[in-house]
């Protein structure tokens, strides 16, 4: 079963089938077969800008019924290329099948009409993407300015560790009205081809099916990347992961191309003293810390792992530290199987670090026998040393005498931090910002992702995507008059 | 025969300075035996002196080992020995590192009084004087050191056993006997230092060659500091949590790196009289040299780099291991090795920080498990133990029964083939042997470009390394 996945290349509404190259896959040991993208990488890059053009035949509700139509057609029940994905992406993915089960069945709820303009509208604005923008009064007598949001030929570096990503890239891409090269992740290489192939069976010569193109090729391949990272076909670059997927590409920088990157982060909890006011209070924050640290099983940015605990290290802090600890662990066994799960592949690195310290003082260990998930209580105000490598529903509740040391520890590879109570989130937020953390939700709503997906870390990812192009009408006989 | 098994029976740490060959002539039944009884008496004498593995025998609910299969729930992970909190390291809470060291070793450490010390190579100089444990440390790759328990005692032993294995291991007395005639020792690296490779040098200069005018270091007056092997990750630690550790870092840190970079700065000097010591006092001469083969092979490129060659006698010794520890090494990095050294008599071994045993490469290539080390092999996925099986592949554990004031049982990070139990290696030599190749997990883990959103970037922490080199 495990050698017969193949990945396609599709190339503008182009399908290629064939099988050339075999590639080794991660979790599980899957390999996958691919088209060997050097005999066709010269179809790939648009290197002709004006066909850009066919794009603005388009209005936005033009994009947005054929993205709505495309979210009718990603039926996991019906549709062969998204059961395929889900296939994979159960052998390959960190989450287990009930959660990706449920992920699947709800691609198309993505392709909601209301919800992807009130994206638009708040990540770049509709009508700058529909028409030319006036700018209003300058200093410069006479001068007016219209500005209009272009899209752009991109080749997105996507991450696989949701089938999100590969949503929202295919709606970014379609609504800001650019063109997409998709790079596909070896941890999810299907998922991206199952939506591009409904766009090419829903309608092969519509524009906007022949303005994406997914492929997979081994990162690093310098021949294809060369001939890809091209200021000639290429504007923009959109890289998720880490270093070594934006070591391969910052080799071909250079003037013309604009990165935009999507590092990867660690979010965190901060939980203030009010959480301990009463048991009933105690249980609702354990229960929403659960959701915090195991919804997605950990496997995404959002994810929570170090939680600071504002109860004091005094003997009754630690015990207060430790009750909900206990608390949080019972919660995280209780989470609903389409949230969470023991994690199927429980990293052995991690394991052996909790074997350790659950025979030290200094911490306390709730569950982590097996692949049920834990939470480590420190016992004094740091957190483990592991603590990057948090990770299968494993969380670090860390004790400390006031928030300040919380507030301290966030850098710029803090994402979300989950906070408890409201008001605690309120004072803190500018703060947070100044140490580098880039969303602030209540405590338990990180994996809501809802903001996170225009924001994306801080750095507006869909407004970098366009191109702001301005037009500007100067008075004639003012620059008459200048000229002297 | 009968006579060396039950003393071996009676007191495995004995097994240090007996006949090496015997070793490997026991029969399965023998191994057997010594593997359930020296497992079982060694518990019984350790757990109600070792509050972590006491610890660990009620976690896992075993009060005695019935069979072998029950010591495999016994053995601690890798990470025990460096299962300290770093922020004692950035507080100098080294009272607490005392504290915490004083839980795997039956030693008394109660005299050490850490209060005031500010660096972990003075803690360690501390123990050393105060207490009858020598500890060493792993060379932290992983950027947090291991620290190991081990008593001048056993230092002294293993160093006896590196010499009864150079005289016994082709056979009984076909090696020099550098115990009883003396050798030159060459090391290729520190003289002083408390990291597992230079924590022998200075009883081997002792045992060995017979006082310092026969021994030559690479660095004969430069300790390898402990503090500095542990910057990288101690940096890590502190940028993890923030401007909070940056605030942590200590000021002797920072000292410790400028010596550092002196030592780097002498190197080409430092290189330069070491080979012509080396041909000047030992040119010709039989001579024992140890050394990691990627250490031993930028020095022996280096001497070839300058011209020489068949620079020892024939019959010197080199006693080696440890692969090529993630460096990029040309094909016949072996070849030219020797071809520097200028003789063929290697002893190979793979062996662990923790275990006072090594498992010696025979002529057919296999690492032989010597009789008082417990082997495992884990199911890398459920760490049950698999069944003694030949050809079986699996996560290598192993209790080494030598050691009688710490716990020297593991689960190692290594993923390895063991045979033996069945059909004994075509070398002739009984029991359990290792069939090569060694792989790390964590090697086998990595690799393509999974990409995900969730972590801390890499690039963060070779900045870091960057900033360790440059700029503090």
């Amino acid at each position: 079963m495990t050698d017969s996945f193949r990945v396609p290349l599709i190339i503008r509404g182009e399908i290629i089938e064939d099988a050339d190259v075999e590639h080794g896959g991660r979790r599980g040991g899957v390999s996958f077969r691919a088209p060997d993208v050097a005999k066709h990488i010269a179809k790939l890059p648009l290197r002709t800008p004006s066909k850009m053009a066919d794009l603005y035949t388009l209005s936005f509700d033009d994009i947005l019924d054929y993205l709505v139509e495309l979210g009718k057609r990603l039926d996991h029940a019906r549709n062969r290329h998204v059961q395929e994905a889900f296939r994979l992406s159960c052998i390959t993915s960190g989450l287990s099948e009930s959660i990706l089960r449920h992920h699947y069945d709800r691609l198309g709820a993505m392709f909601d009409r209301d919800e992807m303009r009130r994206m638009m509208e708040r990540g770049c604005g509709v009508d700058y993407l529909e028409s030319w923008v006036d700018q209003g009064p300058s200093i410069f007598p006479g001068l007016r300015a219209r500005t209009r949001a272009f899209g752009a030929r991109c080749v997105h570096v996507i991450a696989g560790n949701a089938p999100i990503v590969s949503i929202l890239t295919v709606i970014r891409n379609a609504l800001t009205r650019s063109d997409a090269i998709i790079k596909l992740p070896s941890n999810d290489p299907l998922t991206a081809v199952a939506l591009v192939r409904t766009m090419v069976e829903m309608t092969p010569d519509h524009p906007l099916t022949k303005h994406i193109s997914v492929a997979y090729w081994k990162g690093g391949d310098e021949a294809t990347e060369e001939a890809i990272y091209d200021p000639r076909g290429v504007e923009k670059i959109i890289a998720w992961g880490g270093f070594d997927s934006v070591k391969h590409i910052s080799r071909y920088l250079q003037p013309g191309i604009d990165l935009i990157t999507q590092d990867p982060k660690l979010s965190g909890t901060i939980i203030g003293r009010e959480a301990f006011a009463d048991e009933a209070t105690l249980r609702s924050v354990a229960k929403r810390l659960a959701l915090d640290v195991g919804a997605q099983n950990q496997e995404g940015c959002v994810s929570a792992r170090v939680i600071y605990v504002e109860c004091g290290t005094d003997e009754q802090g630690l015990a207060r530290a430790n009750r909900l600890g206990e608390l949080a662990f019972a919660a995280l066994q209780a989470l609903p199987p389409h949230l969470s799960t023991p994690h199927k592949a429980f990293d052995h690195t991690l394991k052996a670090e909790i074997d350790a310290v659950r025979l030290q003082d200094e911490y306390r260990v709730f569950g982590g026998r097996e692949n049920e998930g834990a939470l480590i209580v420190s016992q004094e105000d740091f957190p483990v040393d592991f603590s990057r490598q948090l990770s299968c529903r494993v969380g670090n509740i860390v004790p400390v005498d006031d928030v300040e040391t919380a507030v301290r520890s966030v850098n710029a590879y803090t994402q979300t931090i989950g906070i408890f109570p409201e008001a605690l989130k309120e004072k803190l937020r500018d703060r947070l910002a100044f140490q580098g953390a880039q969303r602030l939700v209540s405590l338990g709503a990180a994996a809501t992702m809802q903001h996170n997906m225009e924001k994306q870390d801080a750095i507006e990812p869909v407004r970098r995507m366009c191109k702001w192009v301005t037009e500007e009408t100067a008075d004639g006989e003012v620059l008459d008059a200048i000229a002297g | 025969m009968s006579e060396y098994f039950e003393q071996l029976l009676a007191d495995p740490t004995s097994f240090h300075s007996l006949p090496y060959d015997e070793g490997f002539k026991l029969s399965r039944e023998q191994i057997e035996r010594l593997h359930l009884e020296g497992s079982r008496n060694r518990f019984a004498q350790l757990r109600p002196r070792l509050s972590v593995l006491d610890k660990l025998a009620r976690e896992q609910g075993i009060d005695g080992i019935e069979t072998i299969d029950d010591v495999a729930p016994l053995l601690f992970a890798h990470t025990i020995y460096k299962s300290y909190p770093i922020s004692y390291l950035e507080r100098n809470r080294f009272d607490k590192l005392t504290q915490w060291l004083s839980g795997l070793t039956t030693s008394d450490l109660s005299r050490v009084d850490a209060h005031g010390v500010e660096s972990i190579d003075d803690w360690i100089d501390l123990i050393e004087a105060k207490s009858d444990v020598m500890p060493s440390h792993t060379s932290g790759t992983t950027g947090k050191l291991s620290f190991i328990p081990r008593t001048k005692v056993q230092w002294n032993q293993t160093i006896i056993h590196s010499a009864i294995i150079i005289r016994d291991w082709w056979g009984r007395g076909s090696g020099p006997d550098i115990l009883r005639d003396g050798m030159p020792i060459i090391i290729p690296g520190y003289r002083h230092g408390a990291a597992a490779t230079q924590r022998g040098n200075s009883i081997q200069v002792e045992m060995y060659a017979r006082g310092e005018e026969n021994a030559l270091f690479l660095y004969p007056d430069a300790r390898f500091s402990a503090d500095v092997a542990s910057l990288g990750g101690r940096l890590r630690a502190v940028e993890a949590r923030g401007e909070a550790g940056i605030l942590d870092i200590s000021p002797v840190l920072l000292e410790r790196r400028e010596m550092l970079l002196e030592l780097e700065r002498r190197r080409p000097d430092d290189l330069r009289q070491f080979f012509s010591e080396a041909q000047r006092r030992f040119g010709g001469k039989d001579v024992y040299v140890t050394a990691m083969w990627a250490i031993l092979y930028d020095w022996t490129a280096e001497g070839l780099k300058r011209g020489l060659k068949g620079v020892f006698g024939k019959n010197s010794v080199l006693l080696t291991g440890g692969g090529k520890k993630g460096k990029e090494l040309p094909e016949d990095w072996r070849e030219q090795s020797l071809e520097f050294l200028g003789f063929d008599n290697i002893f190979e071994m793979y062996a662990t920080s923790e275990m006072m045993g090594l498992c010696m490469m025979c002529e057919r290539g296999n690492y032989h498990v010597p009789p008082v080390i417990v082997p495992f092999l884990l199911d890398p996925a459920t760490g049950r133990p698999l069944p003694r099986k030949d050809g079986t592949t699996g996560r290598f554990a192993g209790l080494d029964l030598m050691p009688n004031t710490y716990w020297a049982g593991l689960i190692t990070g290594d993923e390895i083939t063991l045979s033996g139990w069945e059909n004994p290696c075509a070398c002739g030599r009984t029991g359990p042997h290792v069939v090569p190749p060694v792989r790390r997990y964590s090697e086998k883990e990595g690799g393509d470009d999974r990409i995900v959103c969730a972590g801390a970037p890499e690039a963060h922490d070779r900045a870091l390394e960057f900033l360790a080199e440059l700029a503090l």
